[in-house]
C-alpha cells in the first residue's frame, strides 16, 4: 500500500469518526437557560398572535392538552424521574395537539407560528436528551394516562402551551443533575 | 437550666417578631404602592411564593372583615375560600383586606372573587407567576473607582430561589442634592460600574429589581434606601506635571537664547529704523530746524559739487518731466515738462535742484506744451526770436519737424501709444530726419537709460542744431490735471540736448487738446 492510500484511509477516518452515521453521540448539555428562553419568546408571540384572532381561530372539537399547574411544595418534593416523565408526556401531547392543526386551514401569520411551536417543541426535546432527562415513555396498557385538560380553542391551547414551557419544562431544566454536578 | 430556656424561648420570640415586623413592613410598604400604582379594583401579587389579593374598604363600613367572602378556583375545580384579613395603612389612613392563598398554583390561570353579603364584589383572573412583586435588592454598595468619574455599584439580589438567573435591575444614579438622575438597566448581573461620571462628586445610587418578563412576570419592586459614593478627584501624576514643567523650562531657555542671540536681527525686523534723509544734509535738521532756505544759503558752494558729485555717481537716468513750459514773447523762462521714466529719481533731482527754483520763474499757469509748439511750427519765425537762451531754463526738446508736413507729423505724434510726446520738426537737415524707426529707438534709448544727466548750468556745452529753426526736442505737457515740477536736470541723448528758450506765445489752451501722460 502507496503512501497516497494510507493518508487516503486516515482521512476517511477521520471524517467517519466526526459525522459517525448512524450512531447518536452524546451531546453536550445544554444548561444555558437562555435557550429555553428563546423558545418560551417565541410562544409568547404565538399566543398573542393567537389571543387576536379569537374567531377565526375557533376549531369545533376539543384538544387535549397537558396540565400546566405547579405548586413548588409539590413539586420540589418530586425526584427528577418524576418531573421528567410530566415534562416528557407533556411534550408529547402537546406536540400531537400542535402538528393536528396543521392540516386545518389557517392563515399564513397562523401557519408560520405553528410551524414554530413544533419545532420548537422538537428542539427542546434535544435539549433534555442533552441533559440525560429521560426519554417519554408511553404508559403501558392499562396504566394510567397522566392527567390532562381539554381546551376548547386554539388560543386557549397556545396559553397552555406556553404556560407549560415556562411551568414545569423550565423548572426541569433549571434542576437538571448534570448542571449541578459539582456545585454544593 | 429554666432560666436559659426561658431565655432562649425570648429571643426566638424576639427575632420572629422582628421578622414578621419587617415583613409586615415589607408587605405593607407593597400593599401602599400598589394602591397608588394599580388600577385593578382587586390587585394581587406574589410575596415569595404566596399569592396575595387584596381590595379596598368601602366608604362607610365598620371594618367589619367577617362580611367578606373570597373563593379561588383553578383549572375549572371547585371554588375553595381563603380567609379575609385587614390591615390598616398608617401612612394613607385607608384599610384594605386581603387574602393570602395558601400553596399557590402557578402556570396555569386562576378565578378569584370577592362576595360581600352573598353578593359578587370583585372578580379576576389571573397567572400567579406574572404579578411576582420581589423584595428590594439587598446590600447595596458604591465604590469609588480608581479610574477618574466612574463608580462601582454591586448589590445582591433578593432571595427567591427559583428565579435568581431571570431578574432585571434598574440602577438610579444623581448628584446628591440634584433631582436629576439617570437610570441604567442590567439583566441578570448584580453589578455595575457607572461611567462619565464628574470628578471628586458625590453621588446618590438606587437600585430596584423586576422579574425579566420571559419565564415571570410582575411588578418593580420599591427602590433601595440611597447610599452615598464619591469619585474620584481629577488629579494629574505629579510626575507627569513635574515632567511636563520642566520640557516647559527648557524649551523656554532656548527660545530665550535664540532671542538674545539675534535680537538686533530681530528688533530690525520687528522695529525697523524709519530712514532719514539726515546723513545727506548734515546740519539741516539740527541746525537750522529744517529750514531749507537757510541752509542752501549757508552750505551753497560745497554742497552744489556735493550733489553734482553725487548725480555723476549714479547711473544716468532717464528723462524727468519738467514742470511747465510757457512760451513767453520775453524770453522769459519757463519749464517745460519732461517726462520722468524713473520715479526714484524724482525725488533726488528735485531736493538738488531745488536751489535752482530761486533762478527760474515759476510760469503763472501751466501751458500745453504741444500747443505751444504747434504755434511755433506754424510760426516758425518765431523761433528765431526764441533762440534766446535762458541761462536757467533747462529742458530736454527732441523736435524734429520737417517744412513739408508739419501737421502729420505732428499728428502723428499725438497718438496715445507713445510714452513721450515727441513733436519732431525737421528744418532740413538730415540728421534730423527721424522715421519711425528712429522714433522707436529713441524711445529705446529713453528708455534704456543711455541718457546722460548734466547740470543746466552746462549749457554751453550743449550742442545745437546747425539750423536755427531745426531743432529736435521731445516735450512732455501735462494733461493740466496738475503741475508736475521735479527735475532740473538736463539729459543729455543720444539725437539732441537742446536748451531752448520758447518763444514768448503764450498758448492758453490747456490739457485737452494735449496728449500723452506726464509719466
Amino acid at each position: 500500500m502507496s503512501f497516497f492510500h494510507l493518508r487516503l484511509f486516515a482521512l476517511l477516518l477521520m471524517v467517519l469518526e466526526w459525522t459517525r452515521p448512524g450512531l447518536s453521540s452524546p451531546l453536550r448539555p445544554i444548561c444555558d437557560l437562555r435557550v429555553l428562553d428563546h423558545f418560551i419568546k417565541e410562544a409568547w408571540d404565538a399566543e398573542a398572535a393567537m389571543r387576536a384572532c379569537k374567531d377565526a381561530c375557533s376549531i369545533a372539537t376539543n384538544f387535549t392538552a397537558p396540565l400546566t399547574r405547579v405548586d413548588f411544595d409539590v413539586w420540589e418534593a418530586m425526584n427528577i424521574e418524576e418531573q421528567a416523565q410530566e415534562v416528557q408526556s407533556g411534550l408529547h401531547v402537546l406536540n400531537e395537539t400542535i402538528s393536528s392543526l396543521q392540516a386545518s386551514n389557517q392563515t399564513d401569520v397562523l401557519q408560520s407560528h405553528i410551524d414554530a411551536s413544533i419545532s420548537n417543541i422538537a428542539s427542546i426535546r434535544q435539549v433534555l436528551r442533552s441533559l440525560s432527562i429521560p426519554e417519554y415513555v408511553p404508559p403501558a396498557s392499562g396504566g394510567e394516562d397522566k392527567e390532562m385538560q381539554n381546551v376548547s380553542s386554539i388560543s386557549e391551547l397556545f396559553q397552555v402551551h406556553i404556560n407549560f414551557l415556562r411551568g414545569k419544562v423550565r423548572l426541569l431544566l433549571a434542576n437538571a443533575p448534570v448542571c449541578h454536578q459539582g456545585v454544593s | 437550666m429554666t432560666k436559659m430556656r426561658s431565655d432562649r424561648l425570648k429571643i426566638v420570640f424576639m427575632l420572629c417578631l422582628a421578622f414578621i415586623t419587617i415583613g409586615g413592613q415589607h408587605f405593607e410598604s407593597k400593599v401602599a404602592q400598589l394602591l397608588r400604582d394599580e388600577t385593578e379594583d382587586i390587585k394581587c401579587f406574589v410575596e415569595v411564593k404566596d399569592l396575595t389579593c387584596f381590595w379596598e374598604e368601602e366608604e362607610e363600613r365598620n371594618n367589619l372583615h367577617d362580611q367578606y367572602t373570597f373563593t379561588y378556583s383553578y383549572e375549572n375545580k371547585n371554588k375553595m375560600a381563603c380567609v379575609v384579613s385587614s390591615l390598616s395603612l398608617l401612612a394613607s389612613n385607608k384599610t384594605v383586606f386581603y387574602c393570602k392563598l395558601p400553596k399557590t398554583p402557578f402556570f396555569t390561570p386562576l378565578d378569584v372573587q370577592v362576595f360581600r353579603d352573598g353578593r359578587m364584589l370583585y372578580s379576576r383572573s389571573l397567572n400567579a407567576e406574572n404579578f411576582l412583586f420581589l423584595d428590594s435588592p439587598r446590600n447595596l454598595t458604591v465604590m469609588s473607582s480608581e479610574k477618574e468619574g466612574q463608580l462601582n455599584v454591586s448589590w445582591l439580589p433578593p432571595l427567591l430561589k427559583y428565579i435568581d438567573d431571570s431578574m432585571i435591575y434598574e440602577v438610579r444614579y444623581a448628584v446628591e442634592g440634584s433631582n436629576m438622575g439617570k437610570v441604567e438597566v442590567i439583566k441578570v448581573s448584580t453589578m455595575l460600574s457607572l461611567l462619565g461620571l464628574q470628578p471628586d462628586t458625590r453621588y446618590k445610587v438606587w437600585v430596584r429589581v423586576k422579574p425579566d418578563g420571559v419565564a415571570y412576570k410582575g411588578y418593580w419592586s420599591a427602590w433601595t434606601e440611597p447610599v452615598l459614593g464619591v469619585t474620584q478627584p481629577s488629579d494629574m501624576d505629579p510626575l507627569i506635571m513635574l515632567l511636563v514643567l520642566f520640557i516647559g523650562l527648557i524649551l523656554c531657555l532656548l527660545s530665550m537664547t535664540v532671542i538674545m542671540s539675534h535680537h538686533k536681527f530681530l528688533l530690525k525686523k520687528l522695529w525697523p529704523d524709519i530712514p532719514t534723509p539726515e546723513h545727506k544734509f548734515p546740519g539741516l535738521f539740527t541746525i537750522y530746524k529744517g529750514d531749507f532756505k537757510e541752509w542752501m544759503s549757508q552750505n551753497n558752494g560745497s554742497m552744489w559739487g556735493r550733489s553734482v558729485h553725487v548725480y555723476t555717481e549714479e547711473l544716468p537716468s532717464p528723462l524727468e518731466v519738467l514742470s511747465e513750459v510757457s512760451l513767453t514773447s520775453h524770453g522769459t523762462s519757463q519749464r517745460e515738462e519732461r517726462q520722468a521714466v524713473e520715479e526714484d529719481e524724482e525725488k533726488e533731482s528735485e531736493r538738488s535742484d531745488s536751489g535752482l527754483t530761486d533762478r527760474w520763474r515759476e510760469p503763472p499757469e501751466a501751458y500745453c506744451l504741444v500747443e505751444q509748439l504747434r504755434a511755433l511750427q506754424e510760426n516758425p519765425e518765431s523761433l528765431s526770436q526764441s533762440l534766446l537762451l535762458q541761462s536757467h531754463d533747462t529742458y530736454v526738446t527732441l523736435n524734429q519737424n520737417s517744412q513739408g508736413d508739419d501737421e502729420r507729423q505732428v499728428d502723428d505724434v499725438f497718438e496715445e501709444t507713445l510714452p513721450l510726446q515727441m513733436l519732431f520738426t525737421t528744418a532740413g537737415t538730415t540728421s534730423l530726419n527721424t522715421s519711425h524707426s528712429d522714433l522707436s529707438s529713441l524711445q529705446q534709448s529713453l528708455g534704456s537709460g543711455r541718457l546722460s544727466s548734466q547740470s543746466s548750468f552746462e549749457y554751453p556745452n550743449h550742442t545745437w542744431p546747425p539750423k536755427g529753426p531745426g531743432y529736435a526736442y521731445v516735450a512732455v505737457t501735462d494733461s493740466g490735471l496738475g503741475r508736475h515740477r521735479m527735475y532740473t536736470n538736463d539729459y543729455k541723448n543720444e539725437i539732441f540736448l537742446h536748451k531752448w528758450p520758447l518763444s514768448g506765445q503764450h498758448t492758453q489752451s490747456r490739457s485737452e487738446s494735449c496728449m500723452g501722460p506726464v509719466w
